[in-house]
């Protein structure tokens, strides 16, 4: 039998018991679609935090509290913070060579109040560098070495910060309060990206004595243009180990968080794929039963096809293709449903839906209903059809 | 010249265990079919009259004997060849009629042209001219569930004669039918073998035997 004249009698087939064919198929859809859907929104958020790292700036150098080892025990950073400003000084001394900029960072999430409005905001306390992390000043003025010296309450607010307290109103020279201190208001800075901008900025000096911080959040390097970011790191580590010990810091470089953070969104967007995975052979197994309903039921007509002159194999591709119909279709369905999911969510987390991952379900549905449809179609194909032509 | 003979079945057995039990359908039955016969088997439920109409039919294999088709012996091929044969050479009445009950009279009598090796463009015409010999062609697009038992019948008849087959084998082709319609049907096979269509009929009912050429009569797989 010609290939299009099987296809043509399966789909018929599949045609005329519509609703069973869609149930069958709701299984494929479910997980093709999951599966793109998952993948899209992994995608997005590993676009989201490069995005993040990008809007930092270049050449930068984290030193943070603890032993940072990715993969291992993340808890162990929180649990052994020796960082005090006195190790700015070490770095400043020691490995003068690798400066451009340094900066403590002290961080804290607190509710920032204006008049009756408020907003809960991230805190971040740094010193007069603003350069360090590349921002630009919207309205009025960073603050001075002289501010961060005398621990002044004076705060540069980001952008979300900005529009939630104040709407249209001008900010500058404001009080806010942070907590339970009054700061005033002494600039804005432009749109750097969504974390960023929900921040507000002040002295660290005023931060560690506003919320009675004892230790720093992690030290901030900027290293000038060119320079070896390796050879930097090991010269900061052996100004640091002059008073701490190894496992009491890390340094790590902007790149090193960004893969690491990558590599485990990696594998968890490909695990949940792998769990939406399950969902197609689940689906998979939902046709197998289908077309084993399907050749019981057709038994007569498989009787017949073969008395007038069907070959096992006639008979064996024609419920493989209605098998590979279900899920092919199923697979299509589920792709635009997935697709159109990640156009839903694409302004939240910025989904993509990378090509591979249509290839994949794809791909993935077509084998679950060539595999889950070998058996029912060798079944078929084996009738005997004398027995068949029996068959009640 | 082409043989007289179009199918012979020499020394046929058939044997079914169930269980421990071994059950003899067919004993040693030789048959002679020419060309262009109107031919009847007929026997009793049991008599194995079926059993001979499926071997004959290739759609059994006999446990010892040969059957020849067309001078070819075709015992042994296997069940591929078997089909390609069935499509080209045989044509099946059934009592049930088997229709595909959601195609149309047009497309049950497409069914074996569509396993056949007749170009795709032929397979309408030919399915048209069968319909017309049989007389649906006014009900050709009318699904099987719409037809009469005797169309139904009629439709089967059309379908089995479509790959111009050297046989047609019937098995109680008038059982589920009235006994006008019974009569119409006998009288197109009749009309058919006056064609020089081969016709073997496999039947019970001794009246319809009568209408044919030759009646072979079997009792207890033997020929009585």
């Amino acid at each position: 039998m010609r290939i299009f004249e099987t296809a043509k009698t399966a789909f018929t087939a599949l045609n005329s018991n519509k609703i069973r064919s869609a149930l069958t198929m709701l299984g494929v859809i479910i997980g093709v679609s999951a599966v793109i859907l998952l993948i899209s929104i992994g995608r997005g958020v590993q676009n989201y935090i490069t995005d993040q790292f990008e809007a930092l700036g270049s050449n930068l150098l984290f030193v943070q509290p603890g032993k940072v080892n990715f993969g291992r025990d993340p808890g162990s950073s929180f649990s052994r913070n020796k960082l005090e400003e006195k190790h700015i000084d070490l770095i400043k001394v020691h490995a003068a060579e690798v400066l451009g900029q340094i900066t403590p960072i002290v961080q804290i999430g607190e509710t920032i109040r204006y008049k009756t409005k408020s907003y809960f905001s991230t805190v971040m306390g740094i010193n007069e560098d603003a350069s360090v992390f590349d921002y630009l000043i919207d309205e009025g003025s960073f603050f001075t070495k002289g501010d961060v010296r005398s621990k002044a309450k004076v705060a540069v607010l980001g952008p979300t910060v900005k529009e939630e307290l104040f709407s249209n109103q001008n900010p500058i020279g404001q009080k806010i309060k942070i907590g339970n201190d009054t700061y005033t208001v002494i600039g804005t800075y432009k749109e750097k990206g969504r974390n960023f901008d929900e921040m507000a900025i002040v002295p660290y000096t005023s931060a560690i004595s506003s919320f009675e911080i004892k230790n720093l959040s992690n030290i901030v390097i900027k290293v000038p243009e060119g320079y070896d970011m390796n050879k930097a790191m090991k010269s900061i580590e052996r100004a640091l180990q002059r008073d701490l010990k190894p496992d009491d810091f890390t340094v790590l470089s902007q790149k090193d968080i960004l893969s690491s953070i990558q590599n485990i969104l990696q594998i968890l967007t490909l695990g949940l794929g792998a769990i939406a995975g399950i969902s197609l052979l689940v689906g998979g197994i939902g046709i197998m039963n289908i077309m084993l309903v399907s050749v019981t039921e057709r038994t007569r007509e498989i009787g017949l096809r073969k008395a007038v002159g069907a070959t096992p194999s006639d008979i064996g591709y024609q419920f493989l293709i209605e098998s590979t119909m279900l899920s092919v279709g199923g697979g299509t369905i589920g792709i635009i449903l997935g697709w159109l999911g990640s156009l839903a969510g694409r302004q939240f987390i910025g989904t993509e839906v990378p090509w591979w991952s249509i290839v994949l379900a794809f791909s993935f549905a077509a084998f679950v209903g060539i595999i889950f449809g070998t058996y029912p179609a060798v079944k078929a194909s084996r009738k005997d059809p004398i027995e068949a032509l029996r068959y009640e | 010249m082409q043989s007289k003979l179009i199918l012979e079945a020499q020394h046929i057995t058939k044997t079914y265990e169930i269980g421990k039990v071994k059950i003899e359908a067919l004993k040693n039955i030789s048959v002679q079919i020419n060309r262009s016969d109107l031919i009847s088997i007929v026997g009793k439920s049991g008599s194995g009259k079926s059993t001979l109409m499926h071997i004959i039919g290739l759609l059994d294999s006999p446990t010892s004997g040969k059957i020849f088709l067309n001078g070819k012996d075709v015992s042994c091929l296997d069940e591929t060849s078997l089909a390609k044969i069935r499509n080209k050479e045989i044509g099946f009445v059934f009592q049930s009629f088997n229709l595909l009950q959601r195609a149309t009279a047009l497309e049950n009598v497409l069914l074996p042209l569509k396993y056949s090796n007749v170009p795709g463009s032929e397979w309408k015409n030919k399915a048209d001219e069968m319909l017309e010999i049989v007389g649906l062609s006014h009900r050709k697009y009318n699904k099987s569930n719409e037809l009469s038992g005797g169309q139904k019948q009629r439709v089967a008849i059309a379908r089995a004669l479509v790959n111009d087959p050297s046989i047609i084998l019937a098995d109680e082709p008038t059982g589920n039918l009235d006994t006008r319609t019974g009569r119409e049907i006998m009288d197109l096979f009749k009309k058919l073998h006056s064609k020089g269509t081969t016709v073997i009929i496999v039947t019970h009912d001794e009246d319809i035997a009568k209408q044919t050429k030759r009646q072979i009569f079997l009792k207890d797989g033997e020929i009585a």
